[in-house]
């Protein structure tokens, strides 16, 4: 077991260190100069003298296997380097913006799961019914609406039209923790609509395939109430798959969120990752992705480590 | 310090802290009322650097916390700032009084600040916006510490024009040039990376009653439809860069008023380093080949303005009546000039303008329509900004869609786009020369002479018109949008809209 966990780990360093050279070149790759593009906005033209004095500085005159080189050393010593445009070190700026991208995933998740998990039981339980037909009518139209709209439309609604809530943007929670609430509640229901639609189908699914085992007709046979089979033996057994399901839809979201901050102005993990590519900010990208594709590879390595502990079948057969 | 923490304690301390919090909920409402003003900004900006250029987000921003020896009143009209006074002598030196002023720090600001700002910036790796301009002073003297006089290797009528940028704020000696330390009507409070930037009243300020808000909360709206919602929810009261489709929104809006100007403009750039557009009858031909009424409706949903000359405003007193159609739209006139330099049948090229702005590509849609019925075959090329940039900035084009503002709202601002000495940069046509335009400019800057300055830059637009060192297309209104109770902030004329966070020091909440 402790082999297989060892090995499953080397396998998630080299996945990073890949996505971190990849992600590398493709940058040097695109066209754009960081220099040129920092003293170009404001449609001004850049002095040919001062883009070559910034180029300079930002240490892009030397050769890329040394700018590599370079950059990985200072991975490797925890250090992300810092950003081009203004100097701050990326890796304070992610541990900023990574906890308010998560806070919006695990608040839509649990917004998700609240609803969703009861909505798709009632409709296994109603398989075939008229109430099982509106909700994978609902399930499908929220699944296949886009944020953007769905986002556009609750800012129109709850903000333009009925003024409950504010368009956008953010509080820290320790300045204001109502307004932050306040903030975080249109995002996360946005967030969570598609993921509502996912956990729903998956609920649904799950449940009836439940209700056809033998202990729970085992369970009605010796005459427990529908309620207390349902909530005993059916749903606990079937949010199994749906947690799975949840859990890999969570790792999606971290890098997933750029429509839903960027509409709703929550200055996140993903808008962060938007403004650094569009200011070919290197530091900045390689630093995010780097953060992203951690987080998912270490999530799938809880995954497969969880699995291999259930059923150690697993570990044996690598 | 004890770190241990029982329930009796966590019980005070956040019993404390929501005692706190409720205290500090009251203080900021009270501020509300008395007035912290919400700006919403297009963009967050990239540095703070007071000389470099990084876009009007930054401007703005800039024009909070700095003042340079000069600016203008929302009429357009130059006014002192740090300098009350400012002549020109004999010889062509520049001397500059200075006013009683602070820096932020409660310093006074002295002669030697000036003179170091202008020394700092004009190094030739400052990458300061105006860095060309300034390379031509050749000394700067402190007689005394409220006495500024500058020298220039010749006589620069449009020195003062300068100073009036806001990209030309004067620095405290030995500051940092990003530290937003200045002597202007807000300090700097708190900045929230990304998300916003707040300030606070300067009770030092130089001005008497002087700023008139507490404060200001510059919050950042990337998305324009949501700046616009925002503004509309009553989430912020002044936001900036008004999407053309939403201004007849915010104008029919009772409770929000819509402040526009015609400044910015549209315009093609040419890359004269290869046939066809080395040849100023072909660029020519393309003016005329295209109507303007068309990219104003479709690019600026009826909020633009045919232009058809340079880009010189009919309320400028240098707009020339008689040249201002000299590029209007003809076919037939197209057709011929195409005959005339060689290319009856036309030819193919291609475009370059960006996706990533909806105005620049519908002009670059628009513009490829009429070009084919003359038959010039234009191709798309419409990377993100970035690329374009890059693009534009290498000659990597034939022809380029571009929309910009100059610099002020004298001729000389248009050097920046038309004058082909300037070294290549995709706000102006790629490797054109235009020796007769960048020699006229020169005069006119050390012309001193009203009339005689007017003969000089009627000549250049008469050069212009023949040569084509651009080719304009269409003026475009540039808004800001207010809350119904937002007073003494005004979007300032013409070109100067950009200058428009000057008035930001008058602004009050109703």
């Amino acid at each position: 077991m402790l082999r297989y966990i060892a090995f499953r780990t080397l396998v998630a360093l080299f996945l990073v260190w890949i996505v971190v050279t990849i992600v590398f070149l493709l940058l040097h790759l695109i066209p754009g100069d960081p220099a040129e593009l920092l003293l170009s906005s404001g449609n001004v033209a850049a002095d040919p003298q001062a883009v070559a004095a910034l180029r300079e500085r930002m240490g892009l005159n030397a050769p890329l296997w040394q700018q590599y080189l370079d950059h990985m050393a200072g991975v490797l010593s925890g250090d992300l380097g810092a950003s081009f445009r203004d100097g701050a070190p990326v890796i304070e700026q992610i541990a900023l913006r990574l906890p308010r991208t998560l806070e919006v995933i695990v608040a839509a998740s649990l917004i998700a799961t609240g609803i969703g998990v009861p909505l798709g039981t009632y409709a296994a339980i109603r398989a075939d019914g008229r109430a099982d037909a509106a909700i994978s009518l609902f399930a499908s139209a929220a699944l296949s609406t886009p944020v953007f709209v769905v986002g556009s439309v609750v800012i129109l609604i709850f903000a333009q039209e009925l003024r409950w809530l504010p368009a956008g943007g953010f509080v820290p929670f320790s300045e204001d923790p109502l307004e932050h609430l306040k903030l975080l509640l249109l995002p996360a229901c946005t967030v969570a609509l598609s993921l509502l639609a996912v956990i729903t189908r998956m609920s649904r699914a799950s449940v009836l395939e439940v209700l056809q085992r033998d202990y729970v007709r085992t369970a009605r046979a010796k005459g427990l109430p529908v309620r207390a089979v349902l909530r005993r033996h059916v749903v606990r057994n079937a949010l199994i798959p749906v947690l799975t399901v949840l859990g890999l839809e969570m790792g999606t979201l971290i890098g997933g969120t750029v429509l839903v901050e960027f509409v709703f102005n929550w200055p996140g993990l993903s808008g962060y990752l938007v403004s650094a590519v569009d200011a070919r900010d290197y530091p900045e990208v390689v630093g995010i992705v780097m953060t992203i594709s951690v987080l998912f590879v270490l999530l799938n390595l809880v995954v497969d480590v969880l699995n291999a502990a259930l059923d150690p079948r697993i570990s044996l057969v690598r | 310090m004890t770190t241990k923490m029982n329930r009796r304690g966590f019980l005070a301390t956040t019993g404390a802290a929501a005692g706190t919090l409720g205290f500090l909920g009251t203080q900021a409402a009270l501020a509300q009322e008395g007035g912290t003003l919400r700006f919403g900004l297009s963009a967050y900006p990239p540095s703070f650097d007071i000389w470099t250029s990084n876009g009007t987000a930054a401007g703005t921003v800039k024009m909070m916390c700095h003042r340079g020896l000069l600016s203008y009143d929302k009429d357009g009209v130059m006014q002192g700032e740090l300098a009350q006074s400012w002549e020109v002598s004999e010889d062509g030196s520049w001397t500059f009084r200075l006013r009683d002023a602070l820096w932020h720090d409660g310093t006074p600001v002295t002669a030697e600040d000036v003179a170091w700002t202008v020394l700092e910036a004009q190094k030739s790796d400052s990458a300061a916006y105006l860095q060309g301009q300034l390379a031509s002073i050749t000394s700067v003297e402190t007689p005394d510490a409220k006495t500024v006089v500058m020298k220039t290797a010749e006589p620069q009528a449009v020195l003062p024009g300068w100073f009036a940028h806001y990209n030309m704020c004067i620095a405290k000696k030995g500051s940092e040039r990003d530290s937003l330390m200045g002597a202007g009507p807000f300090k700097l409070a708190s900045v929230d990376r990304g998300v916003s930037i707040s300030v606070t009243a300067n009770p030092d300020y130089y001005k008497e009653g002087l700023p008139r808000v507490a404060g200001i909360d510059a919050i950042v709206y990337a998305d324009e439809n949501l700046r616009i919602a925002a503004l509309e929810a009553g989430d912020v009261d002044v936001v900036e860069y008004v999407p053309w489709q939403a201004m007849a929104q915010v104008g029919g809006n009772d409770e929000l008023q819509l402040d526009t100007t015609f400044g910015p403009f549209m315009y093609l750039t040419f890359n004269a380093t290869k046939p066809p557009f080395d040849n100023p009858l072909v660029r020519r031909a393309i003016g005329h080949a295209i109507k303007r009424e068309d990219i104003a409706a479709a690019a600026f949903f009826e909020r633009g303005a045919p232009l058809e000359h340079l880009p010189i405003a009919d309320a400028s007193e240098f707009y020339n009546p008689e040249l201002a159609n000299e590029w209007s739209y003809d076919p037939e006139k197209a057709q011929a000039l195409l005959a005339e330099a060689g290319y009856p049948d036309g030819f193919d090229c291609t475009m370059l303008s960006t996706a990533q702005y909806g105005m620049h590509q519908s002009t670059a849609e628009v513009c490829q329509a009429y070009l084919s019925m003359i038959g010039v075959n234009v191709t798309l090329d419409l990377p993100e900004w970035s690329t374009r940039v890059k693009k534009g900035n290498e000659g990597t084009y034939d022809i380029a869609v571009m929309g910009t503002a100059a610099d002020n709202n004298d001729p000389d601002g248009l050097a920046n786009v038309v004058d082909g000495s300037l070294p290549n940069a995709f706000v102006r046509s790629y490797g054109l020369d235009t020796p007769e335009i960048s020699e006229l400019f020169a005069r006119g800057r050390a012309s001193f002479d009203a009339e005689e300055r007017k003969a000089i830059y009627k000549e250049l637009e008469q050069v212009a018109i023949e040569t084509a060192p651009i080719m304009g297309l269409c003026w475009r209104e540039q808004g800001y949008g207010l809350a119904g109770n937002v007073t003494g902030f005004s979007n300032m004329p013409g070109q100067l809209t950009f200058y428009s966070g000057f008035t930001l020091e008058s602004a009050m909440l109703g």
